[in-house]
């Protein structure tokens, strides 16, 4: 007992000892932003603190960053200066009225404003015609091909437009080598979310959700043609692996995994748009990492001076975030000679590539998507019916729905300070 | 007669052997891997040696400390696994004894409630838990992850029904010789439930060593981690990107100090369980 | 002869209590509590009643009637597969080491012990590698042509076998302890009586380890209920939401990017908190029993 008790005294001191004490006066920054995209912007915020700023920024990595969220928002405790958070959250969180509007960082630093960014990324953080973010970056769907692959099946060509058709790809049923496929199937839900656009469809009709459209049908059914031809990597398989060890024409996954492969040594790949169509008419489905601060009452104006200076130091300087592979939002940086060194340019080259960049702003994106990774692999392998499929995702996103559009309405029958007296309460 | 134990003993060391070499495979497979390239695991596949063995995949775990700082997350693991393990084994120790050699009415009736109740999936009560270390004062700091484990009953059940088996007579001698309830705690029953105290103090350290959807929560300073939350920052990544050899080498350098301390622990549990014969029907 | 105090139990037993009511107790009631109620995790909880309950029980148009009785079945599933096989292999191995001439029992028990130390997802791209069909093991050196995860059986195969793998640790070294701790006299006197290992097995060990038995069948059973990390990370619950377990569509509920719905998460948490308990009872009950008689 007694040695148990001096071992435990002994760690404590020793570990008491070790902790450092934590300043108040500095902005937390919390990101999603793990493994190497967190070291680029560990990068940002320490060159920005070497300016000697009034405010140094903390950054600060959370693997489960919207759960902390909804943790510290509900405890009123902790709650972040600063955070990034992603396009697809904007609506929901404006209307629980989690964010504040950036009308005074943005009235701080003047080049803060809509015409120095992508448009894409800028209006993603509007709802209701309040700003509400500072874009980052916009980084989404993109297609990688195989050089030597396309070489080997004599389809450079394919490539002459930018843009690689359906039709273009089925001209090679029956004429892959064994093990060759034309297409994997990673992040499937993304490119069903383009061929929607590309279609003139939507997710939603008058505010309503809606899946089980005629968009959605012959999206899903054009896709399932290229699995029923034998070009797609089968049902389970590992895809993007099998892009990595050459066997696939092209890989659909993000703009941030050029990284990824280019950790694969004899790997010649570069990249493209996400198949369509028409060669005309062609969408990548994007998402943005936005700044964001989360409703605070607690935030200083000097707090918010010092957020402002920050984001107008990224604005200028955020060349290293491209090296974690996201296309950039800040014009300055894409308009940099420098900037054309990276793989991604290729989606601001022209106005047209960066008119093919689309976030969903619908306020149910989020359970849309939910509903699609649900259910799409398995409709477009042919496991499952597709009227069937459709109807079960309408019904799996109409339901989710009501049961949150109660919540809301619970909601809105506080006004604005009650909502904050109770979240600083509790 | 002779016979007999000889077959069975071959039987018995043919079938451990083929257990145990299905169960290191993969381990020896994922250490080998972390010493492979991503080039050669996505052109070789499964191949129990690798062509070329690189150090890279460790190199760049150890390398990047301001957003991985591998060994203080090591260290913080190391206090907050032995501190909670310490605890634990005071914990159940005298609560197992109130269990077990006290009589008090209701006893059995309020154990077996309690034990019910800690079955509850505790997944949607992450944000009162969250709210209970918040008033409490113990967000970033270790107590959010060493004292909510202790409330735990898995041990205490084991260690009461451990302590049924040791005969009361022994209690009961003592007590006619005007012993309290602390000194036949602490003199007659301490040492008599050692071996299952080492095991509780196993499954303990290890649990709380691997828990990480807790540890996340809790934890918003990055120096601060334990090494399993630490590293499923970086798993995240290594996963979502299928850096396949560097998340391989993240999760076998997370393992060394568990299995050090079960190479040092056996040897005493296997010892210790031989002096009595404590858990029975 | 001196009884102890009439606060002595307390001392005991009080502590520990003080530490359940706050970290296992309150957040518990709270759970129950949102079960009732519509949630968003942030705001405050909406009083329904059985709202909740009656949608995942009795509304058999809704998603999440369908989503809490797939669940169910597959949880179900999973605890049928997994719990005879993460307490019959421990038995066996530990029943191995334990006889009397085998040696390097460290060594095997070390072995066996280590993968549940590898972190799941590691342990899941390990078997995945394993699975996987062009680069993979299994079907180079048994000729199948299945894509593992994505085909049933397979798929609930190829999760057992990384949930029995990375499992049985702890039940080994409990049963070891059990089997060590039998009186050597009893199985002397069932040699005097002519009995081979099967019969000594079957009526001195097993009899004899029968609370280290209705431990591991009870926790093992608790934890089967709460699984959702080997599915999540080894089929992602397909093909068609068959290997899909209840806790997954609960953290999805809770968790996922929309808004949350966690009134809905938490009355699903409850009813598998209930089926848990009430099985758990069973067990308990049964083995008991057949043990005394």
């Amino acid at each position: 007992m007694k040695k148990l008790l001096m071992v435990m005294l002994t760690l404590v001191a020793v570990f008491l000892a070790a902790c450092g004490g934590n300043d108040e006066n500095t902005i937390q920054f919390w990101t999603p932003l793990t493994g190497d995209d967190g070291a680029y912007m560990d990068q940002l915020v320490e060159d920005y603190n070497a300016t000697e700023p009034e405010i140094e920024v903390k950054h600060i990595i959370t693997s489960d960053m919207y759960t902390k969220m909804y943790t510290v928002l509900n405890s009123g405790n902790g709650i972040p200066d600063l955070s990034i958070i992603h396009a697809d959250r904007v609506p929901s969180f404006v209307k629980q009225d989690l964010l504040e509007p950036v009308t005074e960082i943005m009235e701080a630093q003047p080049e803060l404003n809509a015409d120095n960014y992508i448009e894409e990324a800028w209006s993603a953080g509007e709802v209701d015609g309040t700003q509400y973010t500072i874009p980052l970056d916009i980084h989404g769907s993109a297609m990688y091909y195989n050089q030597d692959l396309l070489e080997k099946y004599d389809v450079e060509h394919w490539l002459d437009d930018n843009v690689v058709t359906f039709d273009e790809m089925l001209s090679l049923q029956g004429q892959l080598e064994e093990g060759d496929y034309v297409l994997n199937d990673a992040l499937l839900s993304w490119v069903l979310l383009a061929q929607i656009q590309n279609l003139g469809g939507d997710i939603q009709e008058n505010g309503e959700p809606a899946v089980n459209t005629d968009a959605m049908r012959e999206s899903i059914e054009a896709v399932k043609e290229l699995n029923d031809a034998g070009l797609m990597t089968p049902y389970g398989e590992d895809g993007y692996l099998m892009f990595q060890s050459g066997n696939v024409l092209f890989s659909t996954d993000g703009t941030w995994s050029s990284t990824g492969h280019a950790q694969v040594e004899d790997l010649n790949f570069g990249v493209t748009n996400i198949y369509a169509f028409e060669p005309d008419t062609f969408h990548n489905r994007s998402s943005a990492h936005l700044f964001a601060m989360l409703s605070n009452e607690e935030r200083s104006e000097e707090k918010e001076q010092g957020i402002a200076d920050f984001l107008e130091f990224v604005r200028e300087n955020s060349i290293e975030w491209a090296e974690a592979g996201q296309i950039v939002a800040s014009q300055d940086v894409i308009e940099s000679p420098e900037y054309e060194n990276y793989m991604q340019s290729f989606f601001t080259s022209t106005q047209e590539q960066e008119d093919s960049l689309y976030i969903y702003t619908y306020e149910h994106y989020p359970y849309v998507q939910e509903a699609m990774d649900n259910y799409v692999a398995d409709l477009v392998h042919g496991e499952m019916d597709i009227n069937t499929g459709l109807e079960e995702m309408q019904k799996f996103v109409e339901d989710k729905v009501a049961e949150g559009s109660l919540d809301m309405e619970n909601t809105e029958l506080l006004d604005e300070d009650e909502l904050e007296e109770e979240l600083s309460e509790e | 007669m002779f016979e007999k134990i000889k077959v069975s003993k071959y039987l018995a060391y043919l079938f451990l052997i083929i257990v145990s070499a299905i169960w290191a495979i993969p381990v020896l497979f994922g250490i080998v891997t972390s010493f492979r390239s991503q080039t050669e695991v996505v052109n070789e596949g499964f191949r129990l040696l690798p062509v070329n063995w690189i150090v890279e995949n460790y190199v760049n775990i150890l390398e990047n400390t301001s957003t991985a700082p591998i060994m203080q997350w090591l260290w913080n693991s190391i206090f907050i696994a032995t501190m909670h393990t310490l605890l634990v084994v005071v914990v159940i120790s005298i609560t197992g004894y109130g269990y077990s050699r006290m009589k008090f009415k209701g006893r059995d009736l309020l154990f077996f409630t309690l034990l019910g109740i800690s079955f509850f999936p505790n997944v949607v009560n992450l944000i009162p838990s969250y709210k209970i270390i918040d008033i409490l004062g113990w967000v970033n700091t270790p107590w959010a992850m060493i004292v909510p484990g202790l409330a735990g009953m898995g041990n205490i059940f084991l260690v009461r029904q451990f302590m049924k088996g040791i005969p009361m007579e022994l209690d009961e001698s003592a007590r006619v010789d005007g012993a309290s309830d602390f000194k036949i705690f602490s003199r007659i029953i301490l040492p008599l439930i050692r071996p299952v105290l080492i095991v509780c103090g196993l499954f303990s350290f290890t649990g709380s060593w691997n828990d990480f959807l807790w540890p996340v929560i809790v934890y918003t300073d990055v120096n601060k981690m334990p090494v399993t939350a630490g590293l499923l920052l970086l798993q995240d990544v290594y996963g979502n990107y299928r850096m396949i050899g560097q998340l391989m080498g993240s999760a076998i350098l997370a393992i060394i100090p568990t299995l050090l301390l079960f190479f040092f622990a056996q040897k005493y549990f296997v010892s210790a369980i031989n002096l009595n014969s404590g858990i029975k029907g | 002869m001196k009884e102890h105090g009439k606060f002595a139990p307390l001392f005991f037993v009080g502590p520990h209590i003080i530490l359940f009511i706050v970290f296992i107790l309150i957040p518990s009631i709270y759970g129950i509590y949102a079960s009732f109620t519509n949630w968003n995790l942030v705001g405050s909880p909406e009083w329904v009643g059985l709202d909740n309950y009656k949608t995942i029980l009795a509304n058999s148009d809704s998603t999440f009637y369908s989503q809490f009785f797939n669940g169910m079945k597959n949880t179900l599933i999973f605890v049928g597969l997994s719990v005879p096989l993460m307490i019959v292999i421990p038995l066996m191995i530990a029943v191995a080491l334990e006889h009397k001439e085998v040696k390097f029992t460290s060594l095997f028990q070390t072995l066996i012990y280590i993968p549940g130390l590898v972190s799941i997802s590691a342990a899941a791209l390990i078997w995945s590698l394993i699975f996987n069909k062009q680069l993979g093991v299994v079907n180079n050196m048994f000729g199948s042509e299945q894509v593992w995860t994505a085909t049933q059986p397979y798929a609930w195969i190829t999760i057992i076998i990384i949930t029995v793998w990375a499992g049985i640790g702890g039940n080994m070294i409990i049963y070891r302890a059990g089997i060590n701790g039998v009186s050597k006299d009893l199985y002397e006197s069932a040699e005097i009586d002519g009995a081979g290992p099967i019969r000594k097995f079957w009526n001195v060990t097993l009899p004899s380890i029968k609370f280290p038995l209705i431990y591991t069948m009870v926790m093992t059973t608790a934890g089967a209920f709460n699984v959702f990390a080997q599915p999540l990370m080894m089929t992602d619950g397909g093909p068609r939401q068959s290997t899909t377990v209840l806790m997954m569509y609960i953290r999805d509920l809770a968790f996922s990017h929309g808004e949350s719905i966690a009134g809905v998460a938490s009355a699903m948490a409850v009813m598998l908190g209930l089926v848990l308990l009430v099985i758990s009872a069973i067990q308990y009950y049964i083995m008991n029993k057949n043990a005394t008689t």
